[in-house]
C-alpha cells in the first residue's frame, strides 16, 4: 500500500506543479455564519429551548416533567447513566424499570435512554454528546426516547463557538432533533435508526 | 436523427418517475433557498468564501495530504492509500480479513459507490448491508441511487412497499411510517451483529485530524456505536484546513443539501473510542481514495474537486428534473456529475463525453453551489475536450459548425445567407434537409425569416445611424 | 458576478451589435434598440461587417470554429466605444465566454478588451447611462422572463426597474423565475424532449398570470417559448424589453 501512497502523492505533486500560483487560504469573520436572528442573543438557554422545539425536539426543565412525559406515553422501561440516576431516582415512581447497565443484547427493551450531554448549541437547538461525558453511545441512540441531561451553563450560543470548543475527545456528536428521513417521497418520518423523541432536560 | 442519449432517456422515462424526481428536487431547491435567505443576509458571501477555502485545499493537496496523514496517525488512526477503485476495495477487504470479519454495515458513501465495494465484498462472502434507508431500498432492489442526497428520489411508496414485501419485510404496506419502522427493526440487528462499520466522510480536518460525518437518520452513528472497527473511505479532496472552517462548511452543507440549519447528526471522530466508553470502534481506519481524482486535479476542471456533495445543483437543474439521475449512466448525476463522471472515467472519457452536453448552460447550478463551482464553465471546457477527442456520444445531434464559421467570418457570404434564408418562408421544413431545423420545427414554429430587414431599414430611414468611418475620425 | 468592471460611460456614442437572431428574424428589436438609444441622445454606429458573436460553436464545443468568429467580431468592433447588444446571452458570450475560450491564445487581451466594453442594452441604459425610470406609457400586463445569461449581471434588475417605472405597465411576477426556459442554443435541437418540456413548464407559469405579453432581454428564449406556444396552438405575444421601451415612447408621443 505504500506504493499507492507514493504514487498518489507524486501524481498530486505533478498535477499541481504547473500552477503559477496557489490559491490562498482566506480568513473569515465568525459573524458571517451566525444566523441573523441569533446574533447578539443574550439568553442562550431561552434561545436553545426555542430552537430545539423548531427541530421537533423537546426541552424540559424538571425531572417531574420528564416522568410525566414518559408516563403519558407508557414508556416505563429504560436506561439511565449510573452517574445521573441518584439525582433523578426520586422523581421516578416504582412503576418504572430503569437499568443503569445497558445490555446490548436487549436493545429493544429500552424505551428510553438517559445520558449526560456535554453541552448544547442555542442557535440550532443542538445537544452535544462526547465519549468522555456520555456513558454509552448505544443508550443515547437505540431507545425510542433519548433524554440528554444538559447543564444550562454549557450551552454555546452559536456553531462557531461550539466548533472552537470541540477539544480532544475521540468522539463528539451533535444531535439536532430526533433521527429523521425524507427518503420516501420526501415525507418527513422521525425515528429512523436513532431516537424518535429527543429530549433535553435542562439542569443547573 | 439520433438525439443525445440523455434526451432519449428522458423521452422514455416513465411519467411517474419523472414526476417523483421533478417534485422531489423542486421541493429540495425551494427549501434550500428559503432557509438560506431567511437565515443569512448575504448567503452568496458564504458560498464565495467556502469556495475559496476549498479551492485553496485543492491547490495545496500536495502539502495537505501528508499533513492530514500525520495528524490522523498521531490520533491513533491507521491510514491506507488507494490509487484505484480495486485498490480501495482490496484495502477494505484486507482490514476485514485481518479481523476475521464476516459482516459489515455501511453508511452512505459515494466513494464506495464509485468503487462498487458492496459487490466486491459480497463476492468474497462478506455480508455488506446498506443502512441509509434509501440506500437499503436501492440494495434490496439491485438498483442504483439516482441522487447524491436522496438516493431513491425516483421511487414512489408503492414501489418501495412492493420491494419490502418481496424481501420478506412484512405484508404490502405503503405507509412511509410503516416502511421506516420496518427498516428500523430490521437494520438495528444488522448493526449489532456486524463486525465492521464502514462510512465515508464529509470532511477531514488537516489541523486536528477530525473526520466529520453527517447523517439525518443516525445510521453512521449506529455503525460507530455498535461495531468495534470503523473504516472511513475518503476521497483525497475531502480536506478542510482548520476546525474553524467547519463552522462555515457545516452550516452551508446542511442548508444547501436539505434546507436544515444542521444535519441531525454531526459526528466528529478523532480516532478509536477511549475508556471508559464501552461502545464504539477500537480500531479506526482511513482509506484515502484517488480513483481518478489526481487526474482531475491535473485538468483544467480541478474546481470540481471543491464539491461537498450537497446535491443542490441536482435539485435546481431543469435537465436533471426531466431526465432523472439514471440518465447520467454514472455514480454522480446532475450538473456535478456531468463534470465529474466523465473526468473520473479516465480513458473512458469519450463514452461519457455527452454528459457535459446535457445542459442549457443556464447557470442555476453555479448560483446555488455552496462552494461556488463555476459548473457551466467546466461543462464548456469538457464539451471542447469531447469535440477535440472526437467523442461520438458528444457529437450526436450537434449541428456541425464548419460552414457556419466560414459564413460568419465573411460579411459578404453572411449577407447572402441572410437573403437566402427567406426560402424557409415558402418551403415547408420537411423539404429542407437540415436536421437541426427539423428538430426545431418538430417542437416549435419558426418565426418568419426577415434576413437583412434591419440593415435595409438602417440604410433607408430618414435619420441614418452614424457612419462608422466618420465616427472613428472624431473618436 | 459575471460582469467585468467596465469603464464608465463618458460619451454618448456606441457600437451596436444587432445579433444574428435580429439580423435574421427580429429586425424590429434591433430597430427598437436604435430608436431607444437615439432617444437617449446616444449616437449609434452599426459596423456593417458584423455577423454573430461566436456563441453557437462555443457552446457546441467547437472552439476552433468559435474563435475564428470571435476574432472576426473583435476586428469588426474595433475602437474603444461601448458595444451595446440587445441580448444578455450574446453580451455574456463577449465578456465571459470568449475570454474563456481564449485563455491559452496569444490574442486573448484583445478579446478581453472587447468584453470589457460590451453591454447588454438594458444594463447599459440603467447602469451605464444612469437612467432608472422610463417615460411614456404602455398599457399592459407583462410577464418578464429573466433570461439565464443575465444571471450575475445587471440586466435582470435593470429590466424590472425600467419596466416597472412605465406608466400603465404592470410586471406580473410568476413562479420558478430561476428556472431556464430550455432554449440553450444547440441544446434546443440536440435535446428536443428536455428542451421542450422545460419550455412547457415555463409557459405554464407564465400563462398562470395571464399576461398580455411575455417580455425578456433575449430573443433566443422568446423564439423558443413563442415557438412552443404557437406549435401548441396557444400562441402568446413575445416582446424584447427594448420594444416595450420604444413603444412606451411612441404611446407617450415622445418619438
Ligand atoms: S457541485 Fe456544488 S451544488 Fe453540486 S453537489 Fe457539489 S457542492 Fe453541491
Amino acid at each position: 500500500m505504500s506504493s499507492d501512497r507514493d504514487s498518489i502523492l507524486s501524481r498530486v505533486r505533478s498535477a499541481l506543479a504547473p500552477l503559477p500560483e496557489r490559491a490562498a487560504l482566506p480568513d473569515w469573520e465568525r459573524e458571517l455564519v451566525i444566523m441573523r436572528n441569533a446574533r447578539g442573543a443574550v439568553d442562550a438557554v431561552a434561545l436553545f429551548s426555542e430552537r430545539l422545539v423548531l427541530v421537533n425536539g423537546t426541552p424540559l426543565t424538571s425531572a417531574a416533567d420528564l416522568v410525566a412525559l414518559l408516563e403519558k406515553n407508557g414508556w416505563r422501561r429504560g436506561y439511565c447513566d449510573p452517574a445521573l440516576w441518584p439525582g433523578l431516582q426520586a422523581a421516578f415512581p416504582a412503576t418504572f424499570t430503569v437499568e443503569t447497565l445497558f445490555d446490548r443484547s436487549r436493545v429493544d427493551d429500552y424505551q428510553f435512554g438517559i445520558t449526560a450531554a456535554a453541552g448544547g448549541i442555542a442557535e440550532t437547538g443542538t445537544v452535544i454528546l462526547t465519549d468522555g461525558g456520555t456513558s454509552r453511545r448505544l443508550a443515547a441512540l437505540a431507545p425510542w426516547v433519548h433524554v440528554a441531561v444538559l447543564s444550562r451553563r454549557t450551552i454555546f450560543v452559536d456553531v462557531p463557538e461550539a466548533v472552537a470548543a470541540l477539544g480532544s475527545d475521540p468522539n463528539i456528536i451533535w444531535c439536532t432533533g430526533p433521527s429523521k428521513t425524507a427518503d420516501v417521497e420526501g415525507i418527513l418520518i422521525e425515528g429512523v435508526h436513532g431516537p424518535g423523541i429527543q429530549v433535553a432536560l435542562l439542569v443547573d | 436523427m439520433k438525439f443525445q442519449q440523455i434526451d432519449q432517456f428522458a423521452a422514455n422515462l416513465r411519467a411517474d418517475t419523472r414526476e417523483s424526481v421533478h417534485s422531489g428536487s423542486k421541493a429540495g431547491h425551494e427549501k434550500r433557498t428559503s432557509v438560506l435567505f431567511d437565515h443569512y443576509a448575504d448567503p452568496n458571501r458564504l458560498r464565495q468564501i467556502a469556495g475559496e477555502i476549498k479551492q485553496h485545499v485543492v491547490e495545496n493537496l500536495d502539502t495537505y495530504l501528508p499533513a492530514v496523514e500525520a495528524r490522523l496517525q498521531a490520533n491513533g488512526v491507521i491510514v491506507h492509500w488507494a490509487s484505484t477503485a480495486e485498490a480501495a476495495n482490496e484495502a477494505v477487504y484486507s482490514i476485514l480479513q485481518a479481523r476475521g470479519a464476516k459482516k459489515m454495515v455501511k453508511a452512505k458513501t459515494m466513494v464506495s459507490e464509485e468503487t462498487e465495494l458492496g459487490h466486491f465484498l459480497e463476492k468474497r462472502g462478506i455480508e455488506c448491508v446498506e443502512t441509509d434507508l434509501g440506500e437499503f431500498i436501492i440494495q434490496i432492489d439491485g438498483d442504483h441511487p439516482s441522487h447524491i442526497v436522496k438516493p431513491i428520489i425516483h421511487k414512489n411508496r408503492r414501489e418501495i412497499a412492493t420491494s419490502f414485501e418481496r424481501h420478506g419485510l412484512g405484508a404490502y404496506n405503503d405507509d412511509p411510517e410503516t416502511i421506516t419502522r420496518r427498516a428500523r427493526a430490521h437494520l438495528r440487528h444488522k448493526y449489532l451483529e456486524a463486525d465492521v462499520g464502514l462510512t465515508g466522510a464529509n470532511f477531514v480536518v488537516a489541523e486536528s485530524g477530525r473526520i466529520v460525518l453527517v447523517t439525518n437518520e443516525g445510521n453512521s452513528r449506529f455503525c460507530l456505536a455498535a461495531t468495534k472497527c470503523h473504516i472511513a473511505m475518503i476521497g483525497i479532496e475531502k480536506i478542510l484546513p482548520r476546525d474553524r472552517d467547519l463552522g462555515l462548511l457545516l452550516n452551508l452543507l446542511a442548508r444547501s443539501g436539505t434546507g436544515q440549519q444542521l444535519t441531525v447528526y454531526t459526528e466528529f471522530i478523532r480516532g478509536p473510542k477511549a475508556a471508559p466508553q464501552e461502545d464504539g470502534p477500537e480500531e479506526t481506519h482511513v482509506v484515502f481514495v484517488d480513483n481518478g481524482r489526481s487526474e482531475v486535479l491535473a485538468s483544467d476542471c480541478r474546481e470540481i474537486l471543491r464539491c461537498i456533495r450537497c446535491g443542490a445543483c441536482l435539485n435546481v437543474c431543469p435537465v436533471y428534473r426531466q431526465a432523472s439521475g439514471h440518465a447520467y449512466r454514472s455514480v454522480y448525476p446532475g450538473p456535478v456529475g456531468a463534470v465529474l463522471s466523465p473526468l473520473l472515467a479516465g480513458k473512458q472519457f469519450p463514452e461519457l463525453a455527452d454528459l457535459p452536453k446535457a445542459s442549457s448552460l443556464c447557470g442555476a447550478c453555479n448560483e446555488v453551489c455552496p462552494v461556488n463551482i463555476p459548473i457551466p464553465d467546466l461543462l464548456l471546457r469538457l464539451r471542447e475536450k469531447g469535440k477535440r477527442e472526437g467523442s461520438e456520444a458528444a457529437a450526436a445531434a450537434t449541428p456541425p459548425m464548419g460552414a457556419w464559421s466560414v459564413m460568419a467570418t465573411q460579411p459578404a457570404a453572411w449577407k447572402l445567407a441572410m437573403f437566402g434564408g427567406k426560402i424557409m418562408n415558402v418551403l415547408p421544413a420537411k423539404y429542407i434537409p437540415v436536421p437541426a431545423l427539423q428538430a426545431w420545427q418538430a417542437k416549435r414554429t419558426l418565426p418568419a425569416w426577415r434576413g437583412g430587414a434591419f440593415r435595409s431599414w438602417l440604410r433607408t430611414r430618414a435619420q441614418p445611424a452614424a457612419d462608422v468611418r466618420s465616427a472613428k475620425s472624431e473618436g | 458576478m459575471l460582469n467585468h468592471e467596465r469603464p464608465p460611460i463618458t460619451q454618448r456614442r456606441v457600437q451596436l451589435m444587432a445579433t444574428c437572431l435580429c439580423d435574421a428574424f427580429y429586425d424590429d428589436v434591433a430597430r427598437a434598440t436604435v430608436e431607444v438609444l437615439e432617444h437617449l441622445g446616444v449616437e449609434v454606429e452599426f459596423p456593417e461587417g458584423q455577423t454573430c458573436c461566436g456563441q453557437p460553436a462555443f457552446n457546441g464545443g467547437d472552439w476552433e470554429a468559435s474563435r475564428k468568429v470571435v476574432r472576426h467580431t473583435v476586428r469588426t468592433f474595433s475602437g474603444d466605444l461601448p458595444v451595446v447588444v440587445p441580448s444578455g446571452s450574446c453580451a455574456a458570450m463577449l465578456f465571459h465566454g470568449a475570454p474563456l475560450e481564449f485563455e491559452k491564445e496569444s490574442d486573448r487581451a484583445s478579446v478581453e478588451a472587447l468584453g470589457r466594453r460590451t453591454w447588454e442594452v438594458l444594463d447599459f441604459i440603467v447602469n451605464g447611462l444612469g437612467i432608472t425610470s422610463w417615460p411614456g406609457r404602455y398599457d399592459a400586463k407583462v410577464a418578464f422572463h429573466r433570461s439565464c445569461h443575465s444571471r450575475g449581471t445587471g440586466t435582470g434588475e435593470a429590466a424590472t426597474r425600467l419596466l416597472g417605472s412605465i406608466a400603465g405597465l404592470t410586471v406580473a411576477p410568476f413562479g420558478e423565475g430561476e428556472q431556464c426556459c430550455g432554449f440553450g442554443g444547440t441544446f434546443s435541437v440536440s435535446f428536443p424532449t428536455i428542451s421542450s418540456a422545460m419550455g412547457g413548464l415555463k409557459l405554464d407559469h407564465i400563462r398562470a398570470v395571464a399576461p398580455d405579453a411575455l417580455v425578456s432581454a433575449d430573443m433566443s428564449c422568446l423564439m423558443h417559448l413563442g415557438g412552443l406556444a404557437e406549435k401548441e396552438g396557444k400562441p402568446i405575444k413575445v416582446l424584447h424589453a427594448v420594444q416595450v421601451l420604444r413603444d412606451a415612447l411612441r404611446q407617450g408621443g415622445l418619438i
